[in-house]
């Protein structure tokens, strides 16, 4: 009987969390034709190969979401204090289940990893206030790690007399080696003048430019070198990557449900090992508070909360394709590739990063005659294809370092997920032969 | 073209005589259109409630009619169609096309005064972190303190212990009376505490006051307490307006407050939900941040508030659309506010009667909500009782309402019916989707439960 397998393995909680009719087995995946379906709301005019940014979310989601909405609007109070609570808690007992979290109370549901970001870094400057940490206390993050996680260490760190550390690593890269000695260099030199770092931030996979991270290695250097909490932001990690977080070993772990798990914008769970949850809190305070994180964040007032209720939903959805979630991970993986491959050959310029540091996205690199040469004609470039050429794609400049002159300065990030097809990435393709035919450059752009 | 006779009855002038100049254009604006909603469109615009269900309780979550929900739909479609075009193209001009509508709402001065948020929860947390921020920062010193009511919102108080009170601020409680007879009674009370409380030279650096409060509901004289407020040298003042646009006027220069919040998915008909932040403007405004930090940060408050991530912002999109459908109401939101008011105070004076007990605060201090008096002898005697009774009410009667409890202070005597102390009320609420009945039943359900002789103590206890 095939069952429903989610990326440890384990099919007992979840499947018991499948109403009765749905858990007999599903003898035919589901076919292309019914994904098509379930996607056809995306604008059929666009190749929309940027699945990382904001996501997707199937038909069949929407319309439990819907149900969802209805039911609290159509007897709010009946909901609010007899559906909501249970329905979350079914949502953090599957998460507890896909990430291999010891206990249901180190899982909590946010909005987004940007809401634990908040929820993580306010932590750090209470801290500050309280003369636990002392002024020049050290936080340390990636140089790429996401711009609006930097601007919450620089609210709630640097604004409480903390001292960040960025490690910078290579791009493009060609090994995890890199990136393990790039950081073990910067812990090393943000340790040198006996300088104690508190909180180090670490990207799972990191956004832009995108490559997996060897979360394991940097979070056990971090442990042995005396970093007191480490938090991992895996915004991007859910659907993309296996995740254990006991295996990880990471105080706090955080990802993005509606980026690669298929559910509506949006939802994400802040995972919290035991021994800090205590200490955390959600910034919007409400009736919960002092209760612990997982009850706080299930309250931050009255609002919508149908995109962290429709998990169950999603879990029997990702049960219709073949391999469930692994299955999908892997073909993403292998799909990616392929185009990414494809597209490096037809312009005659490289990959980013290996496959092996690719999940479902890659780094493509783009013609260096489109002379892409600042941040803002990255944005141009971008804004150009999707108006001419209707290809949502993301770019990404890569400032040359030192007196370098770099071949290739800015990489296309490409996203492959079940909805996408061949001819998303030959249109992409075309669109920048064309462009390079036609002797377009960035300064064309108004 | 053939005009209706003006239904505001100070409008004079022929409105055939349409060449007439700017005053008259203006004036015809304002008439109401050919013809307003009817009683079968509002209950199609209603029907997804629960039938069968008496809905006197729109104070707690609101309501929102069928035609903003899908209109609400649309936004949510365009985004997960083509999201980035949606966020580079769309989503700021919207979010600020609503900022510009709630700016002339409200009478404010700037838009930048108007920022957007999710509740008024989440506005209390941007204002007590700011405070949160000044003690660590040496700004107020250990000590200095916050003034709030005693019957402050619960999560608002809880903000004030995570905020002001972790960090070494202390909290000035004001009670203010219940059952209530006049403004003057809320004024000489809030005079009266505010003076004891500071009488240790205490520094007050921030007053929350509600211009309604929640449980027990009343309409509060804000523009004269925030002025004693101002005279007894209380540097800020936040008005926590969770219930009022929608059911009174509201005009934040009139208030005077320094920060005004209200939700808007409570009575101004949006879907779940969204609020505004009224922030005024000066050369000492501080420096507020939104909690979750991304990309805006340092922007400005509205800014930061219009992008906390990837999230659904669709119930602050459709705002101009709730606008509209208040427009199709004769009077517009005015006239919804003025019926909506008349018919609580109807309705609460007929349960009053029937009951034997009277209404907790006179008329004029009732928004669209009313307190009415339960009889003695069901026993409420405390917030459990409370709340069994609004679970039995719920669950055997198909009434909702919520109940409070209102244990006279020592030394007062309450409300009394022939039978003793009055200490529980319903707080009933009414909405453009409110028929009799829902009164009517509220009304033969208390008394059904007298008639079995039934109190608190006897009810299924919640869970």
């Amino acid at each position: 009987m095939a069952s429903f397998i989610d990326c440890n393995g384990a099919t007992a909680t979840a499947a018991a969390l499948i109403p009765k009719s749905k858990a007999k087995s599903q003898p035919q995946p589901i076919t292309q034709s019914e994904i098509l379906a379930e996607f056809a709301h995306h604008d059929p005019t666009v190749a929309r190969i940027n699945n990382g940014s904001f996501g997707s979310c199937p038909a069949s989601i929407i319309a439990a979401q819907q149900r969802h909405q209805l039911l609290f609007l159509r007897q709010p109070d009946y909901f609010y204090f007899n559906t909501l609570k249970p329905s979350i808690l079914k949502t953090r007992r599957l998460i507890q289940s896909l990430i291999n979290a010891d206990h249901i109370e180190e899982v909590s549901i946010v909005d987004n990893a940007t809401t634990a970001a908040a929820v993580v870094l306010q932590h750090t400057t209470w801290s500050f206030f309280s003369a636990d940490f002392h002024p020049g206390d050290a936080v340390i993050l990636l140089h790429y790690a996401y711009g609006a996680v930097k601007k919450s260490v620089q609210a709630y760190v640097s604004r409480a007399g903390g001292h960040i550390i960025e490690v910078h690593l290579p791009f493009p890269l060609t090994s995890n080696s890199e990136v393990i000695s790039e950081f073990r260099k910067a812990l090393e030199l943000g340790k040198s003048n006996g300088r104690k770092i508190r909180l180090a931030v670490i990207d799972h996979i990191t956004s832009m430019p995108c490559v997996v991270i060897p979360v394991k290695e940097l979070v056990t250097m971090c442990r042995d070198e005396g970093v007191d909490r480490i938090f991992v932001d895996g915004a991007h990690a859910i659907g993309n990557v296996a995740i254990d977080v006991k295996n990880i070993g990471a105080d706090f772990y955080t990802s993005n449900l509606h980026k690669w798990l298929f559910c509506p914008p949006s939802a994400a769970f802040l995972y919290c090992k035991s021994d800090s949850l205590s200490e955390l809190h959600h910034p919007v305070v409400s009736h919960e508070y002092g209760n612990g994180l997982a009850m706080e964040s299930s309250w931050t007032g009255t609002r919508d909360y149908s995109a962290q209720l429709v998990l169950p939903e999603v879990m029997e959805f990702i049960a219709r394709f073949e391999g469930g979630i692994e299955g999908i991970m892997l073909k993403n993986h292998g799909a990616v590739v392929e185009m990414a491959e494809m597209l490096v050959k037809a312009w005659g310029t490289e990959l980013g990063a290996p496959p092996e540091m690719c999940a479902s996205m890659a780094m493509v690199g783009l013609p260096t005659c489109l002379g892409i040469n600042s941040d803002e004609d990255a944005l141009k470039l971008r804004a150009h294809l999707r108006e001419c050429f209707k290809v949502e794609v993301p770019i990404y400049y890569k400032a040359p370092v030192g007196g370098e002159i770099e071949r290739i300065t800015a990489y296309a990030r490409i996203s492959h997920q079940v909805y996408n097809v061949v001819e998303d990435y030959y249109r992409f393709r075309d669109a920048v032969n064309k462009l390079v035919e036609d002797g377009f450059t960035c300064a064309c752009l108004g | 073209m053939p005009m209706d006779p003006p239904a505001v009855p100070q409008d004079q002038e022929d409105p055939r005589a349409a060449t007439n100049g700017d005053n008259l254009t203006t004036r015809l604006s304002k008439k109401p259109k050919l013809s307003s909603i009817t009683e079968s469109q509002i209950r199609e615009e209603f029907a997804h409630h629960q039938p069968g269900v008496a809905r006197i309780n729109n104070g707690s979550f609101g309501s929102c009619p069928a035609s903003i929900i899908a209109a609400q739909k649309s936004w949510q479609l365009r985004f997960l169609s083509q999201p980035d075009d949606f966020f580079f193209n769309h989503l700021q001009p919207q979010i600020a096309h609503s900022r510009s509508i709630i700016k002339d709402l409200i009478n404010a001065d700037h838009v930048d005064e108007v920022s957007i948020v999710d509740n008024a929860t989440t506005a209390a947390a941007i204002v007590l972190q700011h405070v949160g921020w000044a003690f660590a920062e040496g700004r107020f010193q250990k000590g200095d303190a916050v003034v709030m009511l005693h019957c402050a919102f619960q999560a608002v108080k809880k903000s004030i212990e995570a905020y002001v009170t972790r960090a070494g601020g202390s909290v000035i409680v004001v009670h203010l009376p219940f059952p209530v007879n006049s403004n003057e009674d809320i004024i000489a009370e809030f005079r009266k505490g505010l003076a004891r409380g500071k009488a240790n030279g205490k520094k007050v650096r921030l007053a929350i006051i509600d211009h309604i409060t929640s449980m027990p509901c009343v309409v509060i004289p804000a523009p004269e307490l925030v002025r004693i407020c101002r005279e007894e040298g209380v540097e800020r003042v936040f008005v926590d307006a969770a219930h009022a646009i929608g059911s009174v006027r509201v005009d934040v220069k009139e208030i005077g407050a320094d920060f005004y919040v209200s939700n808007l998915h409570k009575w101004f008909f949006c879907p779940p939900s969204v609020a505004f932040l009224y922030c005024r403007k000066s050369p000492l405004s501080p420096d507020l941040h939104h909690p979750v930090v991304s990309h805006e940060y340092g922007n400005g408050l509205a800014i930061e508030s219009a992008w906390i991530g990837t999230r659904d912002y669709s119930a602050q999109l459709v705002i101009p659309k709730a606008l509209e459908f208040i427009n199709r109401f004769e009077g517009g939101l005015e006239g919804i506010r003025n019926r909506n008011h008349d018919k609580v105070v109807e309705m609460g004076k007929m349960l009053a009667d029937a009951w034997g007990t009277s209404l907790g605060s006179p008329p004029e201090m009732c928004p669209s909500m009313a307190m009415v008096g339960l009889p003695s002898k069901l026993g409420v005697l405390s917030d459990e009782d409370a709340s069994c009774l609004r679970s039995h009410m719920r669950d055997h009667f198909g009434v909702e309402v919520p109940v409070h409890c209102q244990v006279p202070r020592d030394g007062e005597i309450g409300a009394t019916d022939k039978d003793g102390c009055v200490t529980g009320y319903v707080r009933i609420s009414h909405q453009v989707y409110n028929t009799l009945n829902d009164y009517i039943r509220l009304r033969d359900a208390i008394t059904q439960l007298l008639h079995d002789g039934v109190t608190c103590k006897m009810l299924p206890q919640d869970s």
